[in-house]
């Protein structure tokens, strides 16, 4: 159902009790740095705004390599929230690998199995919106290549 | 009028060298209350508690704070007892920790006091953090026997009768909430509130005319100028502030109750979205 990497780290954040449940999105939250685009890295989408549903900018980049598989990076504004910087960290890795398609149809109930039910409680809009803006990304890159499909065809 | 020329409460504010010199004392409880739900997780000051203002001092049904028994259990979790003086810290200059103490007083819990410049500060200045939590021996906390909702918090039928009387009401959000063009801060979630303006006869003072770049608050000079001076807010009458959900209105609660010593200010936490959404309530737009 969930992409494989993103399913081990449900199973994980699920064995967890809610003290090392915090520590742990902590900890992702920290490593949401290495996420950033590197030096020489190519991108076919790069998606780079200020949302009013987040504090700071996010940006994110799309690579489709020749298997159809997404792989993905983030920028974060200094302003970004702890849970949006461990959420990115969590889906880029989570969701490496597998295909746009298979992202835009994921569905979003496993944010709830990684955060906690007390934390997407008080702080919902947070938990989702990367989610939502990599989601976007991916139907961005999925309709440009249908129109592109359409156009060869014509 | 003469205005005041210096805090009329100033043992309601701490600075950061007094704190750093203070983290270990006996009868002070360290209490950080952040927007950001992780933040505290990532390091915070040593000894500091974490209070939440929505999961710890909301309650999870009902808009409305927690009950006196509740907010026993939240002291007595935290080794605060009646005689320990909070020190109030967070993040955005202060909002939620000002909030939280208001809440606080809600309860009447009045040894209450505010890191001045919150976090940013602290952390601006290189000063210790940590990740470890601490823990302190249980109290037993007395259940408070009221919550002083009459004395410091208003509701939509109060502010609608300082409306009518035309008496002071401050509308601390931002210019372009208070004139409608949108109804919650710029580059903020959308709340959800059906209709966009300001309670009929509002002035508009943004919080943060009363804060410095740093976060720090202003002298009380400049303060009583802003309020007094120009809002005509005096201690005969009675003032009540507002926001969108009561955060930001609790920074100009603490401005005025605490800095400039005006007593009857009462804090509206409905806000804007209990007045934008609720039927029938008069709103003006405009600057």
């Amino acid at each position: 159902m969930y992409p494989p990497k993103l399913n081990n780290i449900i199973n994980l954040f699920e064995m967890l009790p809610e003290v090392e449940r915090r520590e742990t999105l902590v900890s992702y939250a920290d490593s949401a740095k290495k996420q950033e685009p590197r030096a020489g890295e190519q991108f076919e989408l790069e998606d780079v705004r200020k949302d009013e549903e987040c504090a700071d900018t996010v940006g994110v980049y799309l690579h489709v390599d020749e298997e159809g598989k997404a792989h993905f990076r983030m920028t974060l504004g200094a302003e970004v929230q702890t849970l949006t910087r461990a959420m990115t960290a969590i889906l880029c890795k989570g969701l490496d690998g597998a295909t746009p398609q298979e992202i835009l149809e994921l569905p979003s109930d496993f944010v709830t199995r990684i955060v906690g039910e007390q934390l997407v409680r008080v702080r919902s809009q947070t938990t989702y919106y990367i989610l939502t803006r990599m989601k976007g990304i991916c139907k961005v890159y999925l309709d440009r290549q249908r129109r592109m499909a359409a156009a060869a065809v014509a | 009028m003469n205005l005041p020329t210096s805090y009329a409460h100033p043992e309601a504010l701490v600075e950061t060298d007094w704190l750093a010199e203070h983290l270990n004392d006996d009868g002070i409880r360290i209490v950080e209350s952040n927007e950001d739900i992780l933040l505290y997780d990532t390091g915070h000051i040593p000894g500091a508690v974490h209070i939440d203002w929505r999961s710890d001092l909301q309650d999870p049904l009902i808009r409305d704070y927690i009950s006196p028994e509740k907010f026993a259990e939240v002291c007595s979790r935290n080794g605060i007892t009646p005689d320990t003086t909070c020190v109030f810290y967070g993040d955005k200059a202060n909002w939620w920790a000002t909030y939280a103490l208001w809440a606080f007083r809600l309860f009447g819990h009045t040894k209450v006091k505010v890191l001045n410049g919150g976090r940013d500060k602290w952390k601006a200045e290189g000063r210790p953090s940590t990740r470890e939590v601490p823990k302190y021996p249980r109290t037993d906390y007395p259940v408070p026997p009221k919550r002083f909702d009459a004395e410091i918090r208003a509701f939509a039928d109060d502010a609608l009768k300082q409306s009518k009387a035309g008496q002071p009401l401050i509308d601390v959000r931002s210019p372009g909430e208070f004139k409608g063009d949108i109804t919650h801060m710029p580059e903020y979630p959308q709340e959800g509130v059906l209709r966009g303006g300001h309670i009929p006869g509002a002035k508009s003072v943004p919080w943060k005319t009363a804060a410095n770049d740093n976060g720090t608050f202003k002298s009380a000079s400049e303060l009583a100028k802003i309020y007094m001076q120009d809002c005509g807010i005096t201690p005969e009458k009675e003032t009540i502030v507002y926001c969108r959900i009561g955060e930001r209105s609790s920074h100009t609660w603490f401005v005025l109750t605490y800095l400039l010593g005006i007593d009857n200010v009462r804090n509206y936490d409905g806000s804007w979205t209990e007045w934008g959404n609720r039927v029938g309530m008069p709103i003006e737009r405009g600057a």
